[in-house]
């Protein structure tokens, strides 16, 4: 297994100065030894986009990243978008359109959508599939996900 | 038109909120303190005889805690009911396809879990194994289970009328073969529980379940245990679509290691796991005939069906049941035979999947139904309006339909998808197809069972709350019924709190499944709202001095009609009801029907099914085929659904869409495939689910017929939603380009060979 390795990270903004094995994913840092279950595992094969969260402004899928590869890493997880009990417009948009369903998908796909309106303010629909991909839903058959980034899109101009 | 204040709006989730926080608590994210990890020892092999199973390397691992084999199992098996239980929690003798659950480990870690169970020596002798059903049926084929001759674990004949009296009389007979394949559910949650017993033996588990009560009393069943020792709590549920029906061996084995070792047990599968061992859709195999007259008519059909079961029984005999009605149910057919096979084969077993054989044999009829009409020179609507079900009938197999929207649902579509102009306009490789479905809308009593209960009182403050056993896994139902509640007591849903599926402090329900908790759970929630709402009118007519039948609820006063100013508050009456009266208000309501079962009703054909109301769609898809590829895109769909009443439009569209998209995946794409028994394709990337970049534009159509004994008329719709997408798309690829595909999944290789081989 391996000594543990020291590495600092900002998660939500809250920084953590940590001991970690080599082989803790960052899935598993996040969920089990921060306490920040929002994050979700659906496969921990990197193929669901459940896990995803937002690593120095880009999307991963946290169970395919070790924890140590985020030394020095800000991590933007679900639960830090919204402040106290106010939604972030995305949160909001997924909420009123009905994009969630069962919900185990939801904090990968706002995550991602966050990720892409911070790089493209106005995206194609072209441009949200893409983004999108990654992110399985099975419940929704995605129609109203695609409503809600619409709205999102709206509500952050 | 009725006048309702909440029921009919779109109101988002009642849970939206937290699960888009981060926050709602899934099973998976439950910690306790000392939990321990279990992990199971599966077959490798498909077929095999246990010598001997050696766990004393693996006992001296430190970090071990618990190990068990079928020794520590009472040997009683279980399936949907006891008379087709045929599958142990951890096998003692054999195995019978990749991923049997032999053995169980509780550990400290995860790693020392599987170091364990690599430690476990399991001598085998393996035995030759069968995989395609038809030779399975075959004399001298393997035997999956002794006692079971040629692997046929169910047979099944039902005819009305007769066929060959129909098909003498028939202008024209059609017959050919249809083929569907394993689906997996694909819930992106994966089976987890977490069991605890307490040292008087009081068992705890949480576990994500759509049938919790049934769950309580297969576990009593499996494990020998006192039903009342054992309390099923269930947190947010990530999904189901009918896999989380079934008792799990995996909840069974994470008791019996919490009552070995007094710990905590978590459980939880990996995707893999859960792709290679939980239940799957059935392949089936139908042969079909038709007899019709010229003018359309149908006078006759016949269906002869092969249905892989898999090694183990879980829904299969009742999968076959409902295979024969949805098929016998559809149009108004007076001549009718269905004959079926449920065939064991060594490999992962078939269950309850979304449509629960409705989907293979709405597949077959419908596909057929387009080469009727071809073959007529008919329209394939024209033709389905011809033999469509209507609204208060008894049909030929004895099923009773009270609301029937079917052929609004073919002419609304119609209109919808602007059939008749792009029909005229034909283009190139572009094409349309059309499918209709029925399925029930609130289960079935055909088990002696079609229970829901519910709860609601009023607090001392004046709020309420409402306890129901119901569970939602996603689709929404505890919004619903909320909704449902909220109206008859004149209140914001907001205003209702909830305790649900939790089977220390709930009503039993049967459970999330069969399309019916809208229709059942909502007539009880219904009968306990106006229950309580008679409670708070007397109240509040003995304060006021009047009689309750002149009184008006609003903004949580009632007040005499006419009379606002002089009211008592929902809060008074509580304080008044709990301190000054002792009486805290409180009803409840049940449900388990339908009451007027057919005396035809055949528990073992379904001859007769007994639900509460039918449901009825339409399906029509615009589709596009690139001649090159022979690839399928969808680029147009319609879904007509008859629903008694939208509760909610906005979650009704929800699971029409969620339910078309994986439909569309059923027929174009998703396939578990087995090589010797093994699938090879357990994992997302393999086994392809459509993603956001695959689905068409839906516009759903929600065809209200106000169901007689629906609560607020509504009917059921979860499971409809898939029913008949698949056979909409391929008759839409065979107008396209003249290529019938009978062997689903359309894949671009199966259209591309049609291109070429034309």
């Amino acid at each position: 297994m391996g000594s543990k390795h020291r590495i600092q990270i900002t998660v939500n903004q809250e920084e953590y100065d940590l001991l970690v094995h080599p082989d803790r994913t960052l899935l598993d840092l996040l969920r089990y030894d921060l306490g920040l279950t929002g994050t979700k595992e659906g496969c921990d094969e990197g193929d669901c986009g459940a896990c995803t969260v937002i690593v120095n402004g880009k999307v991963v899928t946290s169970c395919l990243i070790l924890a140590v590869e985020v030394d020095g890493a800000a991590i933007t997880t679900i639960e830090g978008l919204h402040q106290g009990d106010e939604l972030h417009p995305i949160q909001q948009a997924f909420v009123d359109s009905g994009a969630v369903q069962c919900g185990f998908c939801t904090p990968g796909m706002i995550l991602t959508t966050k990720a892409l309106l911070d790089e493209i303010p106005d995206p194609s629909e072209e441009d949200i599939k893409h983004y999108l991909e990654g992110n399985l839903c099975r419940c929704t058959g995605y129609t109203k996900i695609l409503d809600a980034v619409n709205i999102a899109i709206q509500q952050l101009k | 038109m009725d006048n309702y204040s909440i029921v009919g709006k779109r109101i988002p989730h009642r849970d939206a909120v937290e699960k888009a926080k981060g926050s709602a608590v899934f099973t998976s994210d439950i910690k306790l303190n000392g939990t321990l990890h279990g992990k199971i020892l599966r077959s490798p092999v498909p077929h095999a005889q246990i010598r001997n199973i050696d766990i004393s390397k693996a006992q001296k691992l430190k970090g071990v805690k618990a190990i068990i084999t079928s020794k520590d199992t009472p040997q009683i098996k279980f399936s949907i009911s006891p008379t087709w239980a045929d599958k142990s929690i951890l096998v003692d003798k054999k195995v019978r396809y990749i991923g049997d659950e032999i053995a169980a480990v509780a550990a400290v870690d995860e790693e020392f879990a599987e170091e364990a169970l690599e430690l476990i020596e399991v001598d085998w002798e393996e035995l030759p194994a069968v995989f395609d059903p038809l030779e399975a049926m075959q004399p001298g084929a393997p035997l999956l289970h002794d006692a079971v001759e040629n692997n046929i674990s169910k047979t099944m004949t039902m005819e009305c009328g007769s066929v060959e009296e129909g098909f003498a009389e028939a202008d024209l007979i059609f017959e050919d073969t249809f083929q569907t394949q394993a689906q997996s559910h694909c819930s992106l949650e994966t089976h987890c529980c977490i069991a605890t017993c307490s040292p008087t033996d009081d068992v705890k588990i949480w576990v994500n379940s759509q049938a919790p009560h049934p769950l309580r009393q297969k576990l009593s069943a499996a494990l020998n245990i006192d039903a009342a020792k054992i309390h099923v709590a269930t947190p947010f549920i990530g999904g189901g679509f009918g896999s989380k029906i079934d008792l799990e061996p995996a909840q069974a084995i994470c008791v019996l290691l919490a009552k070995k070792t007094g710990k905590p047990v978590k459980i939880e599968h990996s995707r893999k796991e859960q792709f290679m061992t939980t239940r799957m859709r059935h392949p089936t195999i139908s042969k079909l005939k038709f007899g019709v007259k010229r003018d359309g008519t149908i006078v006759a059909k016949r269906a002869e069906v092969v249905i892989d079961n898999g090694a183990y029984n879980s829904h299969g005999p009742a999968v076959m049941a409902y295979n024969n009605v949805m098929f016998s149910t559809l149009y108004r057919v007076k001549n009718i035979k269905y004959e079926g096979q449920l065939v064991y084969t060594n490999k992962n077993w078939g269950g309850a999947c979304r449509g629960y054989g409705d989907p293979q044999a709405t597949f077959a009829q419908e596909v057929m139904m387009d080469m009727i009409a071809e073959g007529l020179k008919m329209d394939p609507i024209d033709l389905r309006l011809k033999n469509a079900n209507i609204p208060n009938e008894i049909t030929a197999n004895a099923v009773k339909i009270t609301s029937c929207g079917l052929k609004e649902c073919l002419t609304q579509a119609r209109e919808a998808s602007g059939w008749i102009a792009k029909k005229a306009g034909k283009k190139k490789y572009r094409g349309l197809g059309v499918a209709a479905m029925i399925y029930t809308g609130g289960g079935s009593i055909g088990s002696g069972f079609n229970y829901s209960g519910a709860t609601m009182q009023m607090n001392a403050d004046g709020t309420f709350h409402l306890l129901m056993g119901a569970v939602d896994i996603g689709q929404g139902s505890n919004t619903i019924l909320t909704q449902m509640a909220a109206e008859i007591m004149a209140v914001e849903p907001e205003a209702i709190s909830l305790t649900t599926a939790d089977t220390d402090t709930t009503f039993p329900c049967m459970g999330t499944f069969g399309s019916r908790v809208t229709f059942c759970a909502g007539n009880a929630v219904t009968e306990a709202a106006n229950g309580l709402k008679q409670q708070l009118l007397e109240n509040a007519a003995e304060m006021l001095e009047a009689n309750p039948d002149d009184l008006e609820m609003k903004a949580k006063k009632i007040f005499v009609k006419g009379s606002p100013d002089k009211a008592v508050s929902y809060a008074e009456i509580g304080a008044a009801s709990f301190y000054k009266k002792k009486k805290p208000l409180v009803a409840h309501g049940y449900y388990n029907g339908p009451e007027d079962v057919s005396a035809e009703f055949d528990p073992a054909t379904y001859r007769g099914y007994p639900a509460p109301a039918m449901v009825f769609g339409t399906h029509l898809a615009e589709v596009e085929v690139d001649p090159a590829t022979g690839k399928v895109e969808v680029l147009n769909f319609t879904a007509a659904h008859d629903l008694g009443r939208a509760i909610n439009p906005l979650l009704v569209e929800g699971q029409i869409e969620g339910g078309a998209v994986q439909g569309i995946g059923w027929s174009l794409m998703e396939d578990l495939q087995f090589e010797n028994g093994e699938i090879v394709n357990p994992n997302f990337h393999d086994y392809k689910m459509l993603t956001i970049k695959d689905i068409p534009r839906i516009t759903s159509l929600l065809i209200e017929t106000i169901d007689p004994n629906g609560p607020f008329g509504a009917k059921g719709i979860g499971e409809c939603a898939m029913v008949p997408t698949a056979p909409a798309i391929v008759n839409a690829i065979y107008d396209a380009v003249g290529v019938r595909i009978k062997e689903l999944p359309a894949t671009s290789e199966k259209i591309f060979k049609g291109l070429k081989d034309k």
